[in-house]
């Protein structure tokens, strides 16, 4: 439910990265399953959801190269290449010169940097695949790096980081000042666009030499979809093959560092209301059954922006907290306006979070007391069996609605990939109804718990919500209207007196300026 | 139906068929924008019913459009009630309570929400087709005998606050509301659809009011009901019948002060609390949406000329000079009205002046200048592959159809709309920008940190 104000809400979608918006179509065949591309030797590897019936073409050209391989120092290099070659000239063509093309068209070009993988997605209609095809190739293989192209990357990453971030985005910087301290000192640490310093000190010949490095012909996975011609495939391979020979090692990935207690990280900033994440790292991905299981537990305690949760429920709907209140089991990110979840973002390790929007300051404490006992609730109790088997029926369907076009499908399709495993959503059709409450109980039990969490808070006079955590007195709930209902009035009590496991050695504040620096 | 939640057999069955060959057709010049036949009637009570038959096997989006918005919200003290309305719509019925209302959609899969414009509200599911007559039940039940007690009532305005408050740190929710209160005098575009921060504050009070709003609004002549995907058209109308017949015509009428003509241009400077970079916010009041008259359509072509990537006036700002990294500007669709705005995040405070300057200078140049012939067709290629291309679920079309019957309560209003851009002449360019893009008829709002200096209502430059 939201108030939509056309022109703004247009206009948030720019406030971020270029996201390419996505556009694809239902294919003809009557399975979602890739159509098998016979590859040669030492060509690219390829994932094919071709599709007479439909006028569009999608692609998705991947590379093993993300943000993880930022040199210490050099963090954003990868995004910073990325965006200077997926929105820059090319060597025949000023950025201005590909844009003059793609424009009549309505076709697209973006890159979308990440942690572990740096996708590139073209979208086009049929009538122009020639032509697109040719600018898309040259914008991969033969990036202009341009001078003025690199400035301006430089200058948009910066931006989100020093305007967006800490300044204009309190809930995105709950989340990423959560994914900060999750994984303190370890390469997936730093934000995917890099940091103001690490972004400052990049030069030119540093992008260059990264493209040279990571972007190698057994470093990519090409991923095309729709109504393209059956030559066209051996083309792109056979293009592809200019790029270097070689398949650069992925970066190693230490385990993340332990939690002792609930850490605290309070990130000062003047802000109307309080935005919190909380999170810990789980040893799943989508590759491991227990993923499945856990997440029916996850849809229950609070499925992305549906009124089904229990975090909602309790804390929207029965006490007006705020807007919102969601739990994941892995990394998420919203595909643009859609609910669901952005394709094209694997991780080798993932982490289970609860996202709970902004609430007004004085009910900071009680809403994190909340979350954290209703979590402890279900890591002791497990979930019923009739919650188990709605919130698992709910999954089996909900999850087909992830993807109704084709761009969508061919970037899940990628991920399962990535995670060596079947494709993921026909896997939840073959999981879940094997599953039952005890596998999923002991899932909950074996990878959540409620005692060793990271927590990060964006809040006003930061110091003063620390004092008050620390001091462990009660924090009753401020009703906008107050309630008349027993059973929350009781409840609240002991919600406001829920004891954190706060470890107090390791809270800390610090201002949103200096959060992202280096 | 007994039991809607007796529906396990309704598993949706994603198989994919094969597309309307028409949808490959949509972008090419002569064809119909919006290519699926449209089954339309309506019922004695006046809600319309609007059916397209779509490939999305298994599948159905069902929408609720309600033609009322923060448009409708005249009475001082009431802005933002239609969005906090659209909130109450999820507190159930003495049929189906909230929970039950959750449960039947959860059981489906159903991916379900709301939305509220200025000047209409959608409810709309995605879910199995096979389970159409539950979704028209709880929806007919629920736009007929919706019941909530004021505690709800009350809980759900904290909900509200949240929503306020997750946006009040963007900086175009500030812009926005700024402009909005400069710009318009009388018209209730005054206000932003969440509504003012008093108002949003004063909603638990106003249990007695939303009672009034769900009877003045909430009726079948006001509501449309629209259907894409996987559905028979004869099926769903003869469901529509017999579930939403009962539902009486309202008797409401209202009208909406026109916005007189602004004489001078307005200046707001917005202070940020936060480091920020400034952004630069610039609105023409412009004339409502229409199918027969050249303007708006003109006003639509003028902003692509002007703010898509591969316009002069971007590729100088954000390409070459680099002193801007978002750009962009244009119309929205509206009933009334509203205006032509344009944005722009600017990299050095002290250059908000000489962007200011570039911006009105490019939009004097199209008052004065033809726009060269084979640009102009560039413009209308990417308007039509840009709309064909976005057809590509259900939802997303349904979404479409849902703004145009919104506009005129006709779904032919898309194709009607988009065979007027393909009529814009330049000349039609020049006099939509010589009438509506004038310093008289311009607000200027700038948002900056105030330790970047005051953001200096008078500084605008060339």
């Amino acid at each position: 439910m939201r108030a939509a104000s056309s022109p703004v809400m247009a206009a948030l979608a720019l406030a971020f990265l270029a996201r390419p918006a996505c556009a694809g179509s239902a294919p003809q065949e009557t399975t979602m399953k890739e159509t098998p591309q016979a590859a040669a030797a030492g060509s690219p590897r390829t994932c094919l959801l071709p599709s007479q019936s439909s006028p569009l073409v999608t692609f998705r050209i991947q590379f093993g190269a993300g943000s993880i391989d930022d040199p210490p120092g050099k963090e954003g290099l990868n995004a910073l290449t990325a965006l200077t070659i997926g929105e820059g000239g090319t060597k025949e063509l000023t950025y201005r010169e590909v844009t003059d093309r793609l424009y009549p068209m309505a076709a697209s070009i973006g890159a979308q940097p990440d942690r572990e993988v740096t996708t590139f997605v073209g979208e086009v209609h049929r009538d122009h695949l020639k032509e697109f095809y040719r600018l898309l190739r040259d914008v991969l293989l033969a990036p202009r790096f341009d001078p003025a192209d690199f400035n301006r990357s430089r200058d948009l990453l910066l931006a989100q980081i020093q305007t967006t971030l800490r300044s204009n985005d309190d809930e995105r910087l709950g989340k990423e000042a959560l994914n900060l301290v999750m994984y303190a000192g370890q390469p997936y640490g730093h934000p995917d666009v890099g940091t103001v310093q690490g972004l400052k000190s990049i030069t030119l010949e540093e992008a260059r030499a990264y493209y040279r490095q990571r972007y190698r012909r057994g470093n990519v996975l090409v991923g095309a979809a729709g109504g393209y011609p059956p030559g066209l495939i051996e083309t792109l391979q056979k293009d592809l093959a200019a790029l270097p020979e070689g398949t650069p090692e992925p970066a190693k990935l230490p385990a993340p560092p332990p939690i002792e207690g609930m850490e605290i990280l309070l990130v000062d900033k003047p802000a109307p209301a309080t935005a919190i994440s909380i999170g810990s790292p789980i040893k799943i991905t989508r590759a491991d059954k227990d993923f499945y299981a856990l997440m029916v537990a996850g849809s229950y305690l609070g499925e992305h922006r549906t009124f089904n949760g229990r975090l909602m429920n309790i804390m929207r709907a029965d006490r007006g907290l705020n807007y919102g209140d969601y739990a994941y089991i892995e990394n998420f990110v919203q595909e643009g306006g859609s609910t669901f979840p952005l394709p094209n973002i694997p991780r080798r390790q993932q982490h289970f979070s609860i996202w709970i929007r902004p609430v007004p300051p004085a009910n900071a404490p009680f809403a994190l007391r909340q979350a954290v006992r209703e979590l402890q609730r279900v890591v002791e109790h497990g979930l019923t069996k009739e919650e188990f088997e709605s919130s698992r029926r709910f999954l089996l369907n909900y999850s087909r609605l992830w993807a109704q076009n084709l761009s969508r499908r061919l970037g899940y399709l990628m991920d399962s990939r990535f995670y060596g495993t079947a494709l993921f959503l026909d896997r939840v059709q073959e999981e879940l109804p094997r599953l039952t409450v005890e596998e999923v109980n002991a899932a909950v039990t074996k990878h959540l718990n409620a005692r060793n969490l990271k927590v990060a808070i964006v809040t006003a006079q930061a110091a003063a919500l620390r004092d008050l955590l620390l001091s462990g007195a009660p924090t009753p709930i401020t009703y906008q209207s107050p309630t008349t209902r027993e059973d929350l009035l009781k409840e609240d009590k002991e919600i406001e007196a829920y004891p954190l496991p706060i470890n107090k050695e390791t809270i800390r504040v610090v201002p949103a300026r200096d959060l992202f620096e280096r | 139906m007994s039991d809607p939640l007796k529906i396990g057999a309704a598993l949706m069955v994603l198989i994919l068929g094969t597309r309307a060959a028409a949808w490959g057709q949509a972008a090419k010049s002569g064809t119909r924008v919006f290519p699926y036949k449209v089954h339309q009637s309506s019922l004695e009570n006046g809600l319309k019913i609007v059916v397209v038959p779509f490939d999305s096997p298994g599948l159905v989006a069902y929408w609720t459009v309600v033609r009322t918005g923060s448009r409708n919200e005249i009475e001082p003290g009431k802005s933002g009630f239609a969005h906090f309305f659209e909130h109450m719509m999820f507190r159930g019925t003495e049929r189906y309570s909230k929970d039950r209302f959750n449960a039947i959609l959860k059981e489906l899969g159903a991916e379900s929400n709301a939305f509220t414009t200025d000047d209409y509200t959608a409810y709309h599911i995605l879910a199995p087709s096979s389970a159409l007559e539950t979704i028209v039940t709880i929806e007919s039940d629920r736009f007929m005998n919706l019941k909530y007690s004021v505690e709800d009532f009350k809980q759900e305005a904290g909900a509200v606050l949240g929503e306020y408050n997750k946006n009040a740190t963007n900086p175009f929710y500030a812009l926005n509301e700024a402009i909005r209160d400069a710009a318009f005098t009388r018209h209730s575009y005054k206000h932003s659809t969440i509504g003012f921060l008093r108002d949003v504050k004063d909603m638990p009070n106003q249990y007695d009011y939303s009672l009034t709003f769900f009877d003045r609004f909430y009726r079948p002549e006001n509501c449309v009901l629209l259907a894409v995907g996987d559905v028979d058209p004869e099926k769903l109308t003869a469901l529509a019948r017999r579930y939403y017949a009962p539902w009486k015509k309202g008797t409401y009428r209202f009208e909406v002060d026109k916005e007189p003509p602004q004489t001078e241009e307005k200046r707001v400077a917005v202070p940020w609390p936060n480091p920020t970079q400034p952004y630069l916010y610039i609105g023409y009041h412009s004339p409502a949406f229409s199918t027969t008259a050249i303007d708006a359509p003109a006003l639509d072509v003028a902003a692509q000329l002007l703010f898509s990537e591969a316009a002069p006036l971007y590729q100088k700002l954000v390409v070459e000079e680099q002193e801007v990294d978002l750009l962009f500007g244009g119309a929205s669709d509206h009933r009334d009205p509203y205006l032509f705005e344009v944005a722009a995040r600017v990299k050095k405070p002290e250059r908000v002046a000489y962007v200011e300057g570039a911006i009105v200078a490019a939009l004097e140049e199209l008052r004065d200048k033809p726009v060269d012939a084979a640009r102009l067709g560039k413009v209308k290629s990417h308007m039509k592959y840009s709309y064909a291309m976005g057809l590509d679920t259900a939802s997303a079309a349904a979404a479409s159809l849902a703004a145009y019957l919104n506009l005129t309560g006709d779904p032919e209003a898309v194709n009607q709309v988009y065979a007027l851009y393909d009529r814009v002449t330049p000349e039609d360019v020049r006099n939509a920008a010589r009438k509506y893009l004038v310093a008289t008829a311009r607000t200027v709002v700038t948002l900056r940190h105030p330790e970047d200096g005051e953001a200096k209502a008078g500084a605008g430059g060339r």
